[in-house]
């Protein structure tokens, strides 16, 4: 069996930012680059079919060079190979479009991606990414249940903590929310052997109208916020003791 | 500026979400909200609302939601209504539907959005990039029309009774690829309710260890508080997930919520934000959690608490 | 003549026998001693080598001498010299006896034996036989009084399937036989002497003396005579049969304990060894036993189970399921289980699991628990490698994903953003902002001094508060000095101990590709962790430089007048000796002279230098979570309750970042707030120097308070 897991190198800001000149992004010299959290647990998830189904795990990326390492991360827990497809725009539905360009011809049985990635935490991609497969989807999968064939059952993971079991004709594309499983580690040996292998870079084939286009970026201001409390921890705790005990009364 | 709304519901009632899209919608023109269900006819009043124009109902087969039913349900929607935007809340739901529904029809598209507003003729939308610590403004040259996935609990819930005209939009059957088998409470029902606690003491991934959990759980059991935490906790096993406050956990407005070590990630806070007083203990003076509290500290979050145990 | 007759009363078959029971003795010993040969040589690669005559040299100088037995142990040192003395002059007075008897006399004709030769023979021979005997009961006394080091009481939990009673009866049986036949042997020489009384046999004072106490009861020359031959056979037999056992027994450790010794790597635990390049996942660390170097499992049978170790480690003595004595032994149990007397079977794995039927299962709790603080290497009289070991078995551990969930995310973080707090990299050189003045960029500019100040002292702030104290001073000196600000990434000293040996080499490389485009003279660190990987392990990476710790180079600053101490500080402190600084690198004498120059009076806690008591957080266990399974005290508040006992003691003294956490800790958790202080060293000679301590840090510590202490 062949899954696909669509991955993100995700960039993320300390607390300190600066701006590009044309005030549209921050300033890359303020990001580190890092796997997106939702990916390792599909990652995992992906391997785990594969120990229990065997086959393949494949591993995709939309995404300029230095990504690569997000995939080799991949492929150092296990991943067997790993593609990656640049030039497209950064949105969701832009990403979406390289993303089917790729999957659409690798006759996958599941397709997975995170729920969410934590820098732009659109929530998007992946369902999206099935509507231009055409295949079926659910989203915010906390359990899979699937035996290689036919439909796989889901828990969706509601508000408020509740589950909704789903039954999801297969081939489909799922995404995977966190918490799933234990991603295992990707000890360096495995990412140093991994850098020797060679990633299938492909280029995206462009079109279609992006999703959205950012007009300005900016550092929101904030409201008042909270009341300080300051002093010694001993002084902190009686002012909170204080206050607790007054609103309680 | 005509705008449509869809209708979030489960189990027979319209969720909150649902109530704030008709706010945050009446800002940029008359309302239409849909409600796409089994037997809508029931939910109606739940949404007739001061500021809804229109009320359309579509009938589906399933008994709850079923995204390709809701998907073929919202496109004929807006073939049919032609609203230049389209609200759903940032769901769990609208995430297995909404973006298919616009990459589909070519509509411009954000999530998770917390500002709308117009310029001229153009939407903008405003959400946050990278972690919530920065915003942008985004808008949608070229697309006739835009769907946005608006963020819980920014805007207030709509009230009021409202007249709006009520109608059914017929659509075609769909076969639904991904069906709705059951709900399932995700929680043992043996555990403490967070809901009813008056007093809430919350950690979050800044108490480090596994251990520590024990030293807070002391604490709050000397103050009289009911012990809460964050996702990061459940995800890792510490507690179970019936101590979970946020948007996947559960919702709570206690009295006192005393916060340690959690910086206020977005769906945290919606859980949370609208409690009577919100006390938070932080080392990063940059966690968003004080932005929702109306008391914070800058401190160790153990010598605090060991502090407090002693005046206790 | 004075001589005596050899075989006397036997006739020839029977002196035939004898030899012929020597021939299968001898067969069987070596046998047992072929056995152990292929055992070693199932290992993973070869006995070290190198510098044969030197080490060769070494062990007899370190076995004559007793230099390692008798460490924290005098009277045992004592007694076990004089039982090896006792028994190598017995065994080479037999040896002589038997080069005259077999060889010299019927081959070269040459009779020696007699006259003053055999006098002064019987002399020593008698002088040294009773020293064999009251060593060994000195020990027995020792070993009957069930000291804690004896006690065999496994602290792990797990239910041995070999239960240790065997171990003590063992034990007591090598005693008894050795004291066996010591007794024997005299009671033997009295009855001989008693039975024709030649007067020159007053040279062998024991066996005259008791001769006459034979003689004085009654024993008549043919009653002796007869008893000495049968007891002669007794003796005989008894010998022979011991010999033939030792390979087999807690006997072997006369050879396996010079040989283990031998072996020894005196770099061991503080340089480790690298894997070989493209390593496979079964060459990386041990999974099962044939895994273990040769020198390893040759260390292993050296263990004469003296329970020093296990005194001695700090996770053993905090209730944690360590003891390195138990993994040494069950690692042997595993070896000779699979590969020696009881058969070779198929090899299992060394962790629980369901198939493992040979050997005790090593929780992997067991292997986690250690803080790589080298107490148990330290003090091994036989040198055996519990570090090492213990740090493959945890590379193997890793390399399968099979960790705390903790360290996971921790070497995650570590390897993501090049620092063990997750905090991005451009905060690597924040705390310099605080100053009023500004650090050189060693990157950018040639400096004298590239201070590597580490992970915990460039970000944890209550150890930012000692980094700016350091560089005030070091400003104050007029040190040229300066950082690597963001090129610094984590040294990887401790992530190497917990075993991952390739984010080690990945850290190592980067920050020697970064030190290596600066221009400097020397390293200095703050973090003793820095020092010992800087200093002993980023040679073997290609990067070889001159290291000194801050509290070496603040003694060298006052010594060189660059800093003269100002306020004589006159506090009654504690020096508490960090692992990685004083039993790693020896530097015990730097820190108590710096204490000294600024007018501290040092009182010295029992447990000091070498034998300094872990704070708990080495080895990567800062970073696990907690594995301690009884109420003992943490080792931090171990220590602290030590340093409390002390008279009028107000501040313990730390020069190691970690300590500075732990203690700090450890002392509001042990409830001594009111008695002792911690304070860094480098704080401490700024306050002699009376130069002003930063305000406030980073928006999250308290103002320093200067006025009070």
């Amino acid at each position: 069996m062949r899954t696909v897991v669509c991955i993100k190198q995700v960039l993320q800001l300390g607390d300190e930012v600066e701006f590009t000149d044309d005030g549209l992004d921050v300033d890359p010299e303020y990001l580190d680059p890092a796997l997106n959290e939702w990916d390792s647990f599909a990652t995992e998830e992906a391997l785990q079919l594969r120990e229990r189904l065997g086959g393949e795990v494949v591993v995709v990326t939309c995404g300029p060079k230095q990504s690569e390492a997000a995939l080799r991360r991949c492929l150092a827990m296990g991943a067997d190979r790993a593609i990656r497809v640049e030039g497209a725009g950064r949105d969701p539905f832009s990403v979406a479009r390289a993303l089917a360009g790729v999957v659409r011809g690798e006759s996958a049985d599941l397709v997975l991606c995170g729920v969410q990635s934590s820098d732009a935490v659109q929530a998007a991609t992946g369902t999206a990414l099935a509507e231009l497969l055409d295949l079926p989807r659910a989203a915010v999968i906390t359990r899979l249940d699937y035996s290689g064939a036919g439909t796989a059952v889901v828990d969706r993971e509601l508000e408020g903590g509740l589950i909704d079991r789903v039954e999801v004709e297969t081939p489909a594309v799922l995404t995977i929310q966190t918490g799933i499983n234990e991603p295992r580690y990707a000890n360096l040996r495995a990412i140093k052997q991994a850098e020797q292998v060679e990633i299938d870079v492909r280029s995206a084939a462009g079109g279609g109208t992006p999703a959205y286009r950012i007009r300005k970026m900016f550092v929101p201001e904030r409201g008042e916020g909270a009341e300080m409390i300051d002093g010694s921890p001993a002084e902190i705790a009686a002012r909170i003791a204080s206050i607790v005990k007054e609103r309680l009364a | 500026m005509s705008v449509l709304v869809i209708a979030e519901h489960l189990r027979g009632q319209v969720r909150d979400v649902t109530r704030e899209l008709i706010t945050a919608g009446r800002e940029l023109g008359p309302v239409t909200v849909a409600v796409i269900g089994q037997e809508p006819g029931s939910l109606v009043d739940a949404v007739n609302l001061d500021g809804v124009a229109e009320i359309v109902t579509v009938t589906i087969a399933a008994g709850e939601f079923e995204n390709d039913a809701y998907q073929a349900a919202v496109e004929a929607l807006i073939a049919d209504r032609q609203p230049r935007v389209t609200l759903l809340g940032f769901t769990v739901n609208s995430m297995a539907y909404g973006p298919a529904a616009a990459v589909r029809l070519g509509l411009g598209f954000a999530s998770d959005v917390h500002g709308v507003a117009l310029d001229g003729d153009a939407v903008i939308a405003t959400r946050s990039f990278y972690g919530s610590k920065v915003s942008a403004e985004l808008d949608f040259p070229g697309a006739d029309g835009v769907m946005l996935l608006l963020r819980p609990t920014v805007w207030a819930p709509a009230e009021g009774q409202g007249s709006a005209s009520v109608s059914s939009l017929e659509v075609a059957a769909v076969p639904s690829r991904a069906r709705h088998r059951e709900i399932v409470e995700a929680t043992t029902s043996s555990d403490v309710d967070i809901t009813q606690a008056d007093f809430l003491l919350s950690i979050g991934r800044g108490i480090g260890d596994k251990e520590n959990v024990e030293m807070f759980e002391e604490l709050a059991e000397k103050m009289g508080a009911t012990l809460s935490v964050s996702r990061p906790l459940v995800d890792a096993g510490w507690m179970p997930s019936s101590r979970q406050v946020g948007q996947s956990g559960k919702t709570v407005k206690p009295t006192v919520y005393l916060a340690f070590g959690i910086s206020g990630a977005v769906q945290h806070l919606a859980g949370m934000k609208t409690s009577g007083t919100i006390i938070a203990v932080n080392t990063d003076p940059e966690a968003a959690i004080f932005n929702v509290a109306q008391y914070g500290a800058k401190a160790d979050l153990f010598d605090v608490a060991e502090e407090l145990e002693k005046l206790f | 003549m004075e001589t005596r007759e050899t075989f006397a009363g036997l006739s020839d078959w029977q002196i035939g026998l004898w030899y012929g029971l020597i021939a299968v003795s001898t067969a069987i010993f070596a046998w047992g001693v072929l056995r152990l040969v292929l055992k070693y040589r199932s290992g993973r690669g070869d006995l070290p080598r190198d510098r044969l005559v030197h080490r060769v040299a070494r062990t007899v100088r370190i076995v004559l001498a007793h230099t390692w037995i008798k460490r924290r142990d005098g009277v045992a040192g004592l007694a076990h010299a004089m039982i090896f003395y006792g028994f190598v002059v017995l065994f080479i007075g037999t040896g002589i006896l038997a080069f005259q008897d077999d060889f010299a006399k019927p081959i070269l004709g040459w009779d020696f034996w007699q006259g003053p030769f055999y006098l002064g023979y019987s002399l020593f021979l008698d002088v040294f036989g009773a020293f064999l005997i009251v060593g060994l009961v000195i020990l027995a006394v020792k070993r009957a009084r069930k000291p804690k080091r004896l006690d065999y009481t496994r602290v792990d939990g797990v239910t041995s399937r070999y239960a240790r009673w065997h171990y003590e009866v063992g034990d007591w049986i090598f005693v008894g036989s050795l004291l066996f036949l010591g007794v024997t042997g005299f009671f033997l020489e009295s009855l001989r002497i008693a039975e024709t009384e030649p007067s020159f046999e007053k040279w062998s004072p024991v066996g005259w003396i008791a001769a006459q106490g034979l003689i004085a009861i009654g024993v008549d020359g043919e009653t002796a005579g007869a008893a000495h031959f049968r007891g002669w056979w007794v003796h005989g037999i008894a010998a022979l049969t011991f010999v033939a056992a030792i390979p087999f027994t807690k006997a072997v450790h006369m050879m396996t304990a010079p040989a283990s010794v031998a072996t020894r790597n005196d770099r061991a635990g503080k340089e480790l060894v690298a894997l070989p390049p493209n390593a496979k996942p079964e060459e990386v660390g041990y999974g099962v036993v044939t895994d273990l170097t040769p020198a390893h499992l040759l260390q292993l049978d050296a263990c004469t189970k003296c329970g020093k170790c296990h005194e001695a480690c700090p996770a053993a003595a905090s209730g944690y399921p360590l003891s390195p004595r138990d993994l040494v032994l069950d690692l042997r149990e595993q070896s000779e289980g699979t590969l020696g007397i009881r058969g070779r079977l198929t090899v299992p794995p060394l962790f629980h699991s369901d198939e493992n039927l040979l050997g005790n299962p090593i929780r992997p709790e067991t292997v986690w628990s250690c803080m790589q603080c080298m107490a148990c290497v330290e003090i091994c009289p036989v040198g055996i490698e519990h570090v090492p070991i213990i740090n493959n078995l945890r590379r193997r551990l890793v390399d399968q994903g099979e960790m705390d969930a903790q360290l996971q995310t921790t070497l995650e973080t570590i390897y993501e953003s090049g620092n063990s707090f997750g905090e991005p990299k451009r905060k690597r050189g924040r705390w310099t902002k605080e100053l009023e003045f500004e650090i050189k960029d060693a990157r950018k500019e040639p400096v004298d001094v590239l201070w590597f100040v580490g992970d915990f002292a460039s970000l944890d702030p209550r150890n930012i508060r000692v980094t700016q104290a350091l560089a005030r001073i070091l400003h104050h000196a007029g040190v040229d000095f300066g950082i690597l600000y963001e090129g610094e990434r984590n040294a990887g000293n401790d992530v190497r101990r917990a075993g991952e040996e390739g984010l080690f080499v990945d850290l190592a490389e980067s920050n020697i590709e970064a030190i290596s485009a600066c221009e400097f003279e020397r390293i200095l660190t703050s973090d003793p962790h820095s020092f010992n990987t800087l200093k002993n392990e980023y040679p073997a990476l290609g990067g070889t430089w001159d290291v000194v710790h801050h509290s070496q180079f603040l003694l060298e600053l006052f010594e060189s007048s660059a800093l003269t101490p100002g306020k004589r500080l006159g506090r009654r402190v504690t020096y508490h000796d960090p692992c990685t600084l004083g039993r790693y690198n020896g530097v015990y004498d730097e820190p108590r002279a710096l204490i000294a120059a600024i007018g501290c009076d040092l009182v010295e806690m029992q447990r000091v230098r070498d034998n300094s008591f872990c704070c708990g957080a080495g080895g990567g266990r800062i970073w696990m979570s907690e594995l301690k399974e009884t109420d003992a005290p943490r080792p931090s508040e171990s220590r602290i309750h030590e340093a409390t006992a002390l008279d009028r003691v107000s501040t313990f003294v730390v020069c190691c970042p970690k300590d500075v956490t732990m203690y700090e800790d450890a002392v509001k958790t042990s409830g001594h707030e009111d008695e002792i202080e911690v304070r860094e060293l480098t704080e401490l000679v700024l306050e002699s120097l009376e130069l002003e301590q930063v305000a406030v840090v980073a928006g999250s510590a308290e103002p320093d308070d200067t006025a009070t202490t």
